[in-house]
């Protein structure tokens, strides 16, 4: 008798012990519900069509005169492009595509609410985030989940640049949509799908790059000094990346870099191992003189290299119009 | 044996059984009781053989020249031919009624949801609802349902660490 009175007594304590989460349940999913309220309305569908037929995904609004992010699969490759908003159908034209990054610049002419453009530097695993798209033919719906890893490699190749995982449940319709923290602020625009209940989305400063070389130049220019890297047997001022070959007649030959020369910093990327190399270069951009610190024997030489564009951006045609693979699990196409 | 008993014995013999008298109505039920056990004896046989024998009775009763007869021949001889004709003019109707029901069959094929293997003609059934369905659904998603769009591989990825 005494041994169930006490179990009854743990039974209650814990209940007891669990009912205040149901406050702090309730405070997320009003944050979640504010955010959604908040910025839904700036959230776009899009419907074009391509060589394989009509398609639809989803887009938003970054400035109030109708500027707005998708994915390259939605806007990249399409025409007739239209974009849904307040129950109306608007044509867009496409500013800018970009294979390398996988986001498309579109622009509607009217005066729209624009998402404020957050900071996914501030992100950490487990930060909570919220996507908002418009999965098959439904309206727009909220996703709610969390940052998962900031990942460079994903099945077999390399990502131009790091990508947020995130434990969010994606569907078909929601390429382009952006990744919120509950602050409402863009951190990421969702890309990829990523086994069953995870995504990968581009860091919000990746599209941003390209929209400030859009507004620079009219194009995205990747900059490009012209030397490769591989990883070093041993490290070096905490740093891998060993250059093994400097082009003739590059920013970087111009400058006096050297193969064997170990890269500490690029710009304001330290460089640990190679793969921090692509991060970095990701964000150069041709005429922008970035500086590049290495080691070579015992001694730090910093550089000041004006980067250019790749020669085979140069000659490549414009990607533009290129066919896609006519099967979407094909493998992807590499970029200079 | 006749050295055994001499007409001395024999009448001794006679003499004694002079006086045996059978039982009271012996004679009356005589024909009675000798009908009946002669029915017992025939029920002992097989209903068969009492039809085999009943009948082999009853046309022995007839005279061999009464069935030979002409007539007869001839009436018997029609009776062969109509029979047989008709069988053959029956003959292909039945191709023809399963020609028939073919489409019968494949009519509610296309509208039961399912069906049973259990014959060629079921199984031919389920083929070409099948198919019909197949061009259907591809046609529908030509026309009327966009692609939905959210990739499952990266558009482009880095392949070596150039810079």
């Amino acid at each position: 008798m005494l041994v169930a009175l006490a179990s009854l007594a743990a039974v209650a304590s814990l209940s007891a012990q669990q009912a205040p989460e149901s406050p702090s349940t309730l405070a997320l999913s009003r944050e979640v519900k504010d955010v959604f309220a908040r910025c839904s309305k700036a959230v776009v569908k899009i419907e074009a069509t391509d060589q394989h037929g009509d398609l639809s995904g989803t887009g938003f609004f970054i400035d109030p005169m109708g500027t707005l992010y998708t994915a390259y699969s939605v806007g990249g490759e399409a025409e007739n492009i239209n974009v849904e908003f307040k129950g109306k159908k608007y044509p867009a034209r496409q500013l800018m595509a970009d294979l390398r990054s996988g986001v498309a610049l579109l622009k509607v002419d009217l005066a729209s609410p624009a998402l404020p453009i957050g900071n996914s530097d501030q992100l950490e695993i487990a930060t909570p985030v919220v996507a908002i798209g418009y999965p098959l033919d439904l309206a727009e719906t909220p996703s709610f989940g969390m940052i998962a890893g900031f990942d460079r490699k994903c099945f077999g190749g390399y990502f131009p640049t790091r990508h947020l995982r995130v434990n969010l449940p994606p569907q078909r319709g929601e390429g382009g949509a952006p990744l919120l923290n509950l602050k409402g602020e863009v951190v990421g625009i969702l890309l990829y799908t990523f086994e069953n209940n995870s995504c990968y989305a581009l860091p919000i400063e990746a599209a941003e790059k390209l929209r400030s070389d859009y507004v620079r130049f009219g194009e995205a220019r990747y900059g490009w000094i012209g030397t490769n890297v591989r990883e070093a047997p041993n490290p070096v001022e905490g740093s891998r990346a060993v250059t093994t070959e400097v082009m003739k007649d590059t920013p970087a030959a111009e400058a006096g870099l050297k193969a064997g020369d170990i890269v500490l910093q690029i710009g304001r990327t330290k460089v640990h191992e190679p793969e921090d190399i692509l991060e970095a270069s990701f964000f150069l951009t041709a005429g922008d003189a970035v500086p590049i610190t290495v080691m070579r024997g015992n001694e730090k030489i910093t550089f000041q290299i004006q980067a250019e564009l790749h020669p085979t951006r140069l000659a490549a045609p414009p990607t533009l119009n290129r066919a896609m693979p006519l099967n979407l699990q094909s493998s992807p196409e590499g970029t200079p | 044996m006749m050295d055994e008993f001499n007409d001395s014995e024999i009448a001794k013999l006679l003499r004694l059984k002079r006086y045996e008298q059978p039982p009271a109505g012996y004679f009356e039920n005589f024909l009675h009781e000798f009908h009946r056990r002669q029915r017992d004896e025939l029920l002992r046989q097989p209903i068969w053989r009492i039809c085999f024998e009943r009948t082999r009775d009853f046309v022995s009763s007839f005279s061999l020249s009464t069935l030979t007869s002409y007539p007869a021949a001839v009436t018997a001889v029609l009776v062969c031919a109509a029979i047989i004709s008709l069988r053959i003019y029956q003959t292909p109707q039945p191709p023809t009624v399963a020609v028939k029901d073919r489409p019968v069959m494949v009519v509610p094929a296309s509208t039961e949801p399912e069906w049973t293997l259990a014959s060629p003609v079921a199984t031919r059934v389920f083929n070409t609802r099948s198919l019909r369905n197949i061009t259907e659904s591809a046609q529908t998603h030509r026309s009327g349902t966009p692609r939905y769009v959210l990739d499952s591989v990266p558009v482009s990825y880095e392949t070596t660490f150039k810079f």
